[in-house]
């Protein structure tokens, strides 16, 4: 995977800074801090209950935040409503209308988007053609597989051609053939110049980023292009290192 | 600004277009909002029936003369009480009313006749079940009005035999306006589609709204450029429509089975109608606010809607309510509407007649959907 920065790339699209979030005695966000240029794919991995999902929603302006700054394209998320015509969010949890079928879901967060009706017809198609989806347009979005669910959650997040894409988990529970068509879908959009932050738990995820953020108890342990982590890791003694020693190794050392 | 209205009109065209949608694939709402008044209508209608009559009594004839007999003949003429049966004496009539064979037992003097002759007072015994006060009061009214007739027209026959004329006498001459033979469902009819409106649209607002949080729909919804206003008029629009139709439908069934006359301005109705729903759907709004699944949404609506039936006077009279009571019924939109339909449909009442209750029912429909919006729009943001 070709490295990227957010300096390389010019003004940051997405600004994280020392976010803090609790939920009672649950502390999730515990001065969590990155970057991501346009066209640049980061990688937020770390494990269930990291504070992930957290990121994603205050990235997303959907949770207010205790502490620390959310910026998406230089404005507030959470304050500033133009950022929505401007950010694609696809979260974690079964978030479409499950008893409309595809091709209405798809219609539906069009017209919310205000999308006019040519420009919605061909970003549809191509959306379709591209997630393999077309056949399945009059399916109901609750008789699809869990990898067409992704595909076609991930079609709506893109209707609009965002400047900024949030991902959170989006191959999880997804067959191995999906998840590498999902990633290439990614990959495709982010060569156009499109910022995506993308969550997951699959620590043989991260070397499809362009940078990676490990994350730990709401905090970032360690943060880089994923060649030259694991490049630094071997250097320090460990032979043929995976992400997954390194991401246990940077635990032990932050405990 | 017609970039404001422009956008609006899409984007709540598309929510609206979704709600129906919804609601129209799913069977169960279908039958929730459409076919379950419908039925509770008609049973209700049937069921509900303040009308006293036939109550069961049973007769102690101590006397067993003519004039005893006679008398029994007489007091269950009128259909109030019917005979169920005479017993040998009062423990057997204490126990008839135990049992629940009967809920009034006569008790005839052994000296009925022998009194009445020699213009004696005579004591006719009525044992009461006070279980049901007010079948109680009915029955106990039927047999006084028997006997006070009685009374008179022993006391004329006696001044006409000894030549003396017949005391004056006030003549009641009653006439029964709006529903004059007294039937109990074209009164009760409109007051429960008010009851079943209520529950319809409170508990399907709350549960709607209540289901797009918990299945994380509403937070797709939230990331898309949507006006928060659009997407609040877009989901309670279809409810309003349908509340309507239930209404439209209601009183079509209660004229058609129920006889419900239909004598005044429907346009009154119509504002009674359109008020009350968008009362109930702001009631809706607010409960799904304060909840987080749908399974508190549910909650939430049986709290507010169990009261609101119970003091809406639908079932009972609000004026026999504790005073304190009577002044939070006013805070009850099932009330206002109760009113509203019963005056508009059988008093023929209009717009002079009803404007208190249609101006406290906006009044209150303008504080609860704007508090609910608040909150909504808050917790939007």
């Amino acid at each position: 995977m070709q490295e990227r920065s957010s300096s390389a790339a010019g003004q940051p699209a997405i600004v994280a800074r020392d976010l803090r979030r609790r939920f009672g005695a649950v502390q999730a966000l515990d001065g969590l801090g990155f970057t991501v240029a346009r066209g640049e794919l980061y990688g937020l991995v770390g494990p269930d209950g990291a504070g992930k999902t957290t990121a994603i929603r205050a990235l997303a302006g959907l949770i207010d935040l205790d502490g620390g700054e959310a910026r998406i394209l230089g404005l507030d998320p959470a304050r500033d409503g133009a950022v929505r015509e401007r950010l694609g969010l696809m979260p974690q949890q079964y978030s479409l209308y499950r008893d409309l079928t595809v091709g209405e879901n798809l219609r539906f967060f069009g017209r919310l988007a205000t999308l006019p009706a040519a420009r919605y017809r061909e970003r549809a198609a191509r959306l379709l053609a591209l997630t393999r989806l077309a056949p399945f347009v009059d399916r109901r979005a609750d008789q699809l597989s869990g990898g067409m669910y992704k595909k076609l959650a991930l079609s709506c997040a893109l209707l609009t051609e965002p400047e900024v894409l949030l991902l959170d988990e989006p191959t999880n529970g997804v067959d191995p053939v999906s998840r590498r068509e999902l990633w290439a879908l990614l990959h495709e959009f982010v060569d156009g110049g499109m910022a995506v932050v993308i969550s997951t738990p699959y620590m043989d995820e991260a070397e499809r980023c362009h940078r990676v953020g490990l994350v730990h108890h709401g905090r970032l342990l360690l943060e880089g292009p994923p060649g030259r982590l694991l490049a630094d890791f071997e250097r320090a003694g460990h032979a043929r290192p995976t992400f997954e020693e390194l991401f246990i190794d940077s635990i032990g050392r932050a405990a | 600004m017609s970039g404001f209205w422009h956008t609006g009109r899409l984007q709540l065209g598309a929510v609206f277009r979704k709600e129906v949608r919804q609601t129209i694939r799913d069977r169960r709402v279908m039958f929730l909002l459409v076919v379950a008044p419908l039925i509770q209508t008609v049973i209700f209608g049937f069921a509900v029936d303040f009308d006293v009559d036939r109550v069961p009594a049973v007769l102690v004839d101590q006397d067993r003369s003519d004039e005893s007999r006679l008398h029994a003949r007489r007091v269950l003429a009128d259909q109030t009480l019917r005979h169920a049966g005479e017993v040998a004496g009062v423990a057997e009539a204490d126990q008839a009313l135990d049992d629940g064979r009967a809920a009034v037992a006569l008790v005839f003097p052994p000296s009925l006749a022998r009194d009445l002759a020699s213009q004696r007072p005579a004591e006719v015994q009525l044992l009461l079940d006070g279980t049901d006060p007010n079948r109680a009061l009915v029955a106990s009214g039927a047999v006084s009005r028997y006997f006070g007739e009685v009374g008179e027209r022993l006391i004329r026959e006696r001044l006409e035999a000894a030549g003396r004329p017949a005391p004056a006498q006030v003549v009641l001459v009653p006439r029964i306006l709006y529903n004059p033979r007294l039937k109990t469902a074209p009164y009760i009819v409109p007051g429960i589609a008010g009851t079943l409106l209520v529950i319809v649209t409170t508990l399907v607002t709350a549960m709607g709204l209540s289901r797009e949080r918990e299945m994380g729909t509403m937070e797709q919804v939230l990331v898309t450029p949507i006006r928060p206003i659009w997407l609040l008029v877009g989901k309670l629009l279809p409810f309003l429509v349908i509340g309507i139709f239930d209404v439209l439908l209601l009183v079509a069934v209660g004229s058609w089975v129920f006889e419900v006359p239909l004598r005044g301005n429907l346009l009154v109705g119509a504002a009674g109608v359109l008020l009350y729903v968008f009362t109930t759907l702001g009631v809706g709004l607010l409960i799904s606010t304060a909840s987080q699944n749908q399974q508190q949404a549910f909650l939430g609506g049986f709290i507010f809607t169990m009261p609101a039936i119970l003091l809406s006077g639908v079932m009972t009279p609000i004026r026999g309510m504790p005073g304190w009571l009577q002044v939070i019924t006013w805070f009850n939109p099932t009330r206002h509407f109760a009113e509203v339909m019963r005056g508009v449909l059988m008093r023929g009442a209009g717009f002079g007649d009803l404007w208190f209750q249609l101006a406290f029912l906006a009044a209150l429909g303008l504080g609860v959907m704007a508090l609910a919006v608040s909150r909504f729009r808050t917790q939007l943001g």
